[in-house]
């Protein structure tokens, strides 16, 4: 009880929330480097994941190539592309930069297979009797296929997200502060409540997102399909 | 500094004599046979990180060359179970850091290493446990700067850094600012204002702090003096002029049973070792073990030889 009327006392703290290492401010870095990665990964993810399941052609190669994004840690990334960022942009190859690609590696690979997958599970003959109408594969595509794998593709983008975001807190790590630093600057000054209170905030965060995504993935879903079956993730 | 030297310069004398009247003192060791029943066992450990394990081993093959059978307990965990474990005699021996030891200790921990030794050794005697002497060499907290930047502003101590603290880009550790040593200590001491300066929040001692200083991301970085980076990277260490960083020499910590029961040549050996270890010392050696990773009982074989012992 004591421990957590120390995290109490560390939210409550006027000079958490003022001054360049404010909690406003360390939520802001965590929150816009977890949607431009997220944002990023989608462009990316989405259109390799929307081809290959429309043709059905490259699948493999495809996952396994963006399959090494989750492969490898994002530490390991952070590790990898830090040299790389620093020797090109030096002061502008630090913190956002670094982890922004990390976090993109990181969120390519779910939204890839979902949209693979969500595609590739369409009833054939659904898509026989849209071409037997005369749509063309793109309207196809963006008529048919999409509409119905929505809400699979919106499983991986939810995903995705909800690993980007507990994962943000690594950019401490490279100067990219978010909440992440506040639990470094705990354990570095020992001051365990920082810990847990960052934490705390990270895991609501990841909550958050993912109820957002179950929201959002529920108004997608065409109602005929809604009725039917109650998708889940297949990641 | 002055009493650094001169501290190092009895201590090494004070090895040599020593070894000198060692009877065996090299590594055949003929009398070892005559004397290894009055040897008593040595069990060495160290808290989990590559010097401490380093000097632990060191200690270890430099006591095993005059004949005493050493168990290794290495890379145990933190202070608090090292701690632990020399109190409740599962290991008898083990290096520990003058600051570090003395906070966790409870006692002060001050820039003057002998004082901060003193303070160590008074609360080590209250748990039956005894510290030998403390090597010249430190691993505190250290700031250091690229060569062209230290060229550029003729900068080799703090205070030299603290007159032109407002042009350069810092990297200091998360928590800096609540740190008494970081923050408050550097504008106490040096009057360096860190809310006012350019900061990247970087881990301390880190690669990542290293690899920024090198790239210009930064000009300033919060290392350890001992990092490897330090040498791989040809940065320039500033000075603690002003006395802030609390002293973090090493020197062994043995229990008061096994000191009374060893014979001389036990301590002597320990400071010798000690009396080698500079602060340029243990970042070359952690160069061979961090960077190359060169086996630890290589690392400190070949350190013992290449120092005729």
């Amino acid at each position: 009880m004591e421990f957590l009327g120390e995290v109490a006392a560390w939210f409550s703290d006027p000079a958490s929330w003022e001054g360049r290492n404010s909690i406003p401010l360390r939520l802001w870095e965590h929150v816009s480097l977890s949607a431009t990665a997220l944002a990023l990964g989608v462009l990316i993810a989405l259109p390799i994941g929307l081809a290959i399941g429309h043709s059905g052609r490259g699948a493999r190669a495809a996952v396994a190539i963006t399959n090494i994004g989750r492969a490898i840690p994002s530490l390991g990334w952070l590790g990898m592309v830090l040299p790389i960022t620093l020797v090109l942009f030096e002061r502008g190859g630090l913190g956002f930069l670094p982890a922004l690609i990390a976090l993109v590696a990181l969120a390519i690979p779910p939204i890839v297979t979902n949209t693979y997958a969500g595609l590739r599970e369409v009833d054939r003959e659904l898509i026989d009797a849209a071409r037997g109408m005369g749509m063309g594969e793109r309207r196809i595509l963006t008529a048919v296929e999409v509409p119905i794998a929505l809400p699979v593709i919106l499983a991986g983008v939810r995903s995705s997200a909800v690993q980007v975001v507990a994962t943000a807190t690594l950019a401490a790590v490279v100067a990219g502060g978010t909440l992440g630093d506040f639990i470094l600057q705990g354990i570095f000054v020992r001051d365990l409540p920082r810990v847990f209170g960052a934490a705390l905030m990270v895991a609501v965060l990841a909550l958050a997102t993912e109820g957002l995504f179950a929201l959002l993935q529920r108004l997608a879903t065409s109602p005929g399909l809604r009725a039917a079956t109650d998708v889940g993730r297949t990641s | 500094m002055r009493i650094h030297r001169t501290l190092a310069l009895g201590a090494v004398l004070l090895a040599l004599v020593a070894s000198a009247c060692t009877p065996g003192g090299g590594s055949t060791s003929p009398s070892a046979s005559e004397s290894e029943a009055a040897k008593p066992a040595v069990t060495v450990g160290s808290a989990g990180f590559y010097e401490a394990a380093l000097v632990a081993e060191i200690y270890a093959q430099a006591l095993e060359s005059h004949g005493y059978t050493v168990t290794r307990k290495l890379e145990l965990g933190e202070r608090d179970v090292t701690q632990a474990s020399i109190e409740s005699g599962e290991i008898n021996l083990k290096p520990e850091y003058l600051g570090g030891m003395a906070t966790f200790l409870g006692a002060d921990a001050a820039s003057d290493p002998e004082v901060t030794f003193a303070n160590m050794q008074a609360k080590l005697a209250e748990k039956g446990l005894v510290a030998l002497n403390y090597s010249p060499g430190t691993d505190a907290d250290g700031f250091v700067v690229r060569q062209e930047t230290a060229d550029q502003f003729e900068l080799a101590t703090m205070s030299d850094l603290a007159a032109v603290a407002d042009q350069l880009v810092w990297g200091l550790a998360p928590g800096c600012p609540d740190n008494p040593v970081c923050g408050p200590g550097l504008l106490s001491t040096y009057g360096i204002d860190i809310s006012q300066l350019e900061v990247e929040s970087l881990p301390p001692c880190s690669t990542q702090m290293a690899e920024a200083l090198n790239n210009s991301a930064i000009d300033v970085a919060q290392v350890c003096t001992t990092q490897p980076d330090i040498a791989r990277f040809n940065l320039v260490l500033m000075a603690d002029d002003g006395g802030l960083q609390p002293a973090q020499n090493l020197a062994p910590v043995v229990s008061k049973t096994l000191l009374d029961a060893a014979p001389d040549d036990f301590e002597a050996t320990l400071n010798a070792v000690s009396a080698l270890l500079t602060t340029d010392v243990l970042t070359a050696l952690g160069v061979q073990v961090a960077v190359n990773q060169e086996s630890l009982p290589d690392v400190a074989a070949q350190f013992l030889a290449d120092n005729g012992m």
